[in-house]
């Protein structure tokens, strides 16, 4: 059969954002919000959509080189919240709006989705909540539109790799299952734990030298930060600890500190991408509020880009610049509820693990996630956490006497952290022996749905 | 989405994204997958020498059987002609290992014309047995009908082998040219509901006037008879064979005809996608279902507060529980 | 509703409520088991009852097997074609699916049936017997509705799909 030449597909559906692409590349082909605009009601006006024929499609949507930067077809957006100048885009039209019957084929996914969501006709829903699907519906409209219209793909000549969060139950991935093989006829399916994607794309940093399973992930996106021990490929629920502090929090505490300034511009988007562009995590906040204060080539300028170009506003940047990823680790600085700093949270996850496996967890700490690429928040991580444990071992060996070998805490931090999960899945479905470890069309007519609660783990040497 | 495009869309976004880099004045650096339908599959990459061109291949299943079609003009004649006027794009005297086809894109001179014909590659490359076709429809309808005796007849029948079951053949007569799509379905729903649809194809046509100007559509069990000397008959059972008879109004200009070709290129794609639909549409109608059915069951419950409700009123005692919050059993 | 449909669903809602009278009874055969005796092969023949078997024709079935503690519904559902009967398969295939959730399923249907009840002593006990009764009933008016609204739906996805391909080529 021709298909085992197809490139598999890997498919990453987070609460934010979903990233599509196909095994073997470095970076996802799509990254946008896992949102989808259905239609509001099926008494649609005839708006806007009906004025160019499926066969004009290729005038309406020729967008040059030039003209791509605007639009947001072309934009990797790399944040979840709703940016760019959406209103002045252009969607393809689809003609259904008025026909009855046909409302389910009438929605948008992902940027798309968000201009359609602006107008009167649409209305924006997420389906997935807190990593889990909440509306089937709704999520499998989804995956058809991300596979016949942003992938192009005929999913009988493919196989997926799917995620999913930990702890998620086996009643979902049957779900998942009835609708690639049932609705998608795809040809194999396979539906890893993102938390051991995230270890697997770590095997690409230099610093790791067995190719193991076995670790701590810490994945911070934009709504919730995992801290999930792995132990040969299996997630230890038990310990699993999530930090109500994530990418969003840190971009509203920059808002809160630009407020308090008064700055000229303090909207969110403004903050977002200050968090992106300045932020970084320092050794010791009193050294390096010493050290903005002699030294004023610290404090940086963001300089706001009008849409119409008229007037420029400056925004001044200061103490932000490490003070708001700083909340990770003192996070009573912006929040009152959670006060646990992470490396502490860390190392309690890793201390309620089974006590053969904490080694290989305190050696292997792997970063996923857009909210831990600041600069230097690995080496940050791992001093703190570093001096936990040696803390506790000086107080064991004072009380017993004895020796201890020692713990070894390593973090490590790669290129690929941002879209780990996505980068892990793509590296393990290019392998050669990925279909093997699939289940097949025949295999789930033959078994059903069930058939799904268990996969074999890849076992890399 | 109820049509689908011709054009891939995730080629667009790559290359105007490596264009913006360009601009910007940070190459990108490529090495990527791209897939399209029918055992299609991209690979955008740099120039080894120079990051500002990249190189976009091809590897299509139909590649080989598009080679062998005779006619006036060779296919990389033919793939040359159509990406003269597209300005950035050239084609590779050597097509990269393991592609079928290289196209060496300067990105510096791209422009938004050209993206779009960029993005168009597999749709440009299987038409040309079309071309051929129109080409050769052109010769025959000009040569003069003799007085007594039937019109000439053409000998050619293209065949284009897309997937590894099915095919697409195609034959120009005249008056005509007549499509005929090889169909099968792996998935028993599947061919139930390919039946359902075909059989809509054929009749729409007859019964909504307003498309009564498309091209009649006929569905078989049996090869037609322009195949029969091709296949032997019923030599796969469940092979189906949906015709496409377009008529010279349908590529008349050389506008019609590039639309007339990308839709039957997408014909089968179209085709299952609308299965695949209806069958998700299917799925939400039958969770609804579900759901109205707990609905309906969960009303037989006995509800358990109400009982206890009305057992404290009747004896006249609250219900006691212990220190622990369990309710007490006597 | 047509005219022959009411009795038949009459039918089926006084043998269903002639049967739904069960009690808690434990396994004669192994200490302190306690299983439903319709499904178990049994030895015992005072505990089975006589199975009822309703039939409005050849395609719309309910067999009704009872015993001492449990009662098993077994339902076929009319497939006039092949469309018919690849919903009819699907639709109960979605729904056993879910057997957790609706209680009184049984995850595979009797063979020759499309979908099979199985009620327990436990069920009648903490659910209404007459309300359970009303769940069937109304079961078995939906599924048909459902079916036959389905192969509207598709039929009617099929004409328009078709029609909104060949309008493309339309000049």
């Amino acid at each position: 059969m021709s298909y085992l030449n197809n490139p598999a597909v890997v498919m990453d559906n987070g609460t934010g954002l979903t990233k599509l692409g196909f095994a073997g590349n470095d970076s996802p082909s799509w990254i946008f919000p896992t949102a989808i605009a259905n239609a509001a009601s099926s008494n649609a006006k005839n708006t806007a959509s009906s004025s160019s024929t499926g066969g004009a499609g290729l005038a309406a949507s020729s967008t040059g080189g030039s003209s791509a930067a605007s639009n947001p077809y072309f934009t990797n957006a790399t944040s979840t919240t709703n940016f760019g100048n959406l209103t002045t885009a252009s969607l393809m039209s689809n003609n259904l709006s008025g026909k009855r019957g046909t409302e389910d084929l009438d929605f948008y996914i992902g940027n798309e989705a968000l201009t359609a969501s602006q107008g009167a006709n649409y209305s924006l829903n997420y389906p997935i909540r807190h990593g889990q699907v909440e509306n089937w519906d709704h999520m499998e409209r989804f995956w058809e539109n991300s596979i016949f219209k942003y992938l192009r793909t005929e999913p009988e000549d493919h196989f997926f790799l799917l995620t999913e969060p930990p702890l998620n139950p086996p009643e979902n991935r049957e779900q998942v299952a009835e609708i690639f093989f049932e609705s998608f006829n795809c040809a194999g399916l396979y539906i890893a734990v993102q938390a051991v994607l995230a270890l697997a794309a770590s095997w690409t940093s230099s610093k790791v030298v067995d190719r193991s399973l076995t670790g701590t992930v810490i994945d911070s996106g934009d709504g919730v930060t995992h801290v999930i021990p792995v132990a040969e490929g299996y997630v230890i629920g038990s310990a699993l600890k999530n930090i109500p502090i994530a990418g969003r929090d840190i971009t509203q505490f920059i808002q809160s500190l630009l407020r308090e300034r008064g700055e000229v511009d303090t909207s969110l988007r403004t903050a977002e991408r200050i968090k992106q562009e300045y932020c970084y995590v320092c050794p010791d906040i009193v050294k390096e509020f010493n050290k903005f204060d002699r030294d004023a080539e610290k404090f940086a300028q963001y300089v706001v880009e009008n849409q119409d170009k008229t007037r420029q506003k400056v925004v001044d940047i200061g103490y932000e610049r490490f003070l708001a990823p700083e909340i990770f680790f003192n996070p009573e600085i912006a929040s009152s509820d959670f006060l646990t700093p992470l490396p502490t949270v860390l190392d309690q996850t890793i201390q309620a693990c089974p006590i053969d496996v904490r080694k290989g967890l305190y050696n292997n700490i792997v970063l996923s996630g857009g909210s831990t690429m600041f600069k230097d928040f690995g080496r940050r991580l791992q001093r703190d956490l570093k001096s936990i444990v040696n803390n506790r071992i000086a107080e064991t060996e004072r009380l017993s006497g004895a020796r201890s070998t020692g713990v070894d805490v390593q973090v490590i931090s790669h290129r690929k952290q941002r879209n780990a999960v996505w980068f892990g899945g793509s590296l393990l479905a290019q392998t050669p022996e990925f279909k093997g470890y699939c289940h097949t069309k025949k295999d789930y007519e033959e078994y059903g749905p069930e058939i799904v609660r268990n996969f074999s783990l890849f076992n890399m040497v | 989405m109820l049509h689908l495009q011709p054009q891939n869309i995730l080629i667009q976004k790559t290359l105007s994204e490596a264009f913006d880099a360009l601009n910007k004045g940070t190459s990108l650096t490529l090495d990527r997958i791209i897939s399209d339908f029918d055992y299609t599959t991209f690979h955008v990459s740099n120039s080894p020498e120079d990051k500002s061109i990249l190189l976009l291949s091809i590897r299509t299943k139909a590649w080989q059987s598009v080679q062998k079609c005779q006619g006036s003009i060779g296919l990389l004649d033919y793939l040359q002609s159509k990406y003269q006027g597209c300005s950035g794009a050239a084609i590779s005297p050597q097509p990269e290992m393991g592609y079928d086809l290289t196209l060496q894109i300067t990105l510096s001179q791209l422009t938004g014309e050209s993206l779009v014909q960029l993005s168009l590659l597999k749709t440009i490359v299987l038409s040309y047995p079309f071309q051929l076709a129109f080409d050769e429809f052109a010769q025959l309808s000009s040569t003069p009908v003799p007085v007594e005796g039937t019109p000439p007849v053409s000998n050619t029948l293209h065949t284009v082998q897309y997937r590894d079951e099915e095919s697409l053949f195609i034959k120009p007569a005249s008056d005509r040219i007549t499509v005929i799509f090889e169909t099968s379905f792996q998935d028993e729903t599947d061919k139930i509901f390919g039946k359902v649809f075909l059989q809509e194809f054929v009749d729409a046509r007859k019964r909504n006037r307003s498309i009564q100007s498309a091209p009649q559509v006929l569905f078989s069990h049996e090869p037609p008879l322009e195949l029969q000397h091709q296949i032997q008959p019923r030599s796969d059972p469940s092979k189906r064979f949906v015709t496409f008879v377009l008529f010279p109004r349908h590529f008349q200009t050389q506008e019609l005809q590039f639309n007339s070709v990308a839709q039957l290129i997408l014909f089968r794609n179209y085709f299952h996608y609308h299965i695949k639909c209806s069958k998700a549409y299917m799925h939400s109608r039958m969770r609804f279902r579900v759901d109205s059915f707990i609905k309906v069951l969960n009303r037989a419950k006995v509800d358990e507060e109400d009982d206890s409700k009305g057992d404290s009123s009747v004896h006249a005692q609250p219900t006691r529980r212990t220190i622990t919050g369990r309710k007490m059993v006597y | 509703m047509s005219q022959s449909l009411r009795p038949y669903l009459t039918a089926v809602r006084y043998s269903l409520e002639a049967a739904l009278t069960l009690s808690n009874f434990s396994s004669q055969e192994v200490e302190r088991h306690n299983r439903p005796e319709v499904e178990v092969p049994n030895t015992s023949a005072e505990l089975l009852l006589q199975p009822i078997h309703i039939s409005r024709n050849e395609n719309e079935q309910v067999l009704i097997e009872s015993s001492v503690n449990s009662v098993r519904v077994s339902i076929k559902v009319k497939q006039a074609d092949e469309i018919e009967q690849i919903l009819v398969h699907k639709f109960t295939r979605f729904l056993e699916q879910r057997a957790e959730s609706f209680y009184i399923l049984r995850r595979s249907p009797m063979p020759g049936f499309s979908i099979s009840f199985l009620i327990t002593n436990k069920h009648t006990e903490t659910m209404k017997t007459g309300k359970l009764v009303d769940f069937i009933i109304e079961f078995m008016e939906e599924v048909d509705k459902e079916i036959s609204e389905m192969k509207l739906f598709l039929n009617a996805r099929a004409r328009f799909v078709a029609e909104a391909y060949l309008d493309q080529f339309v000049y």
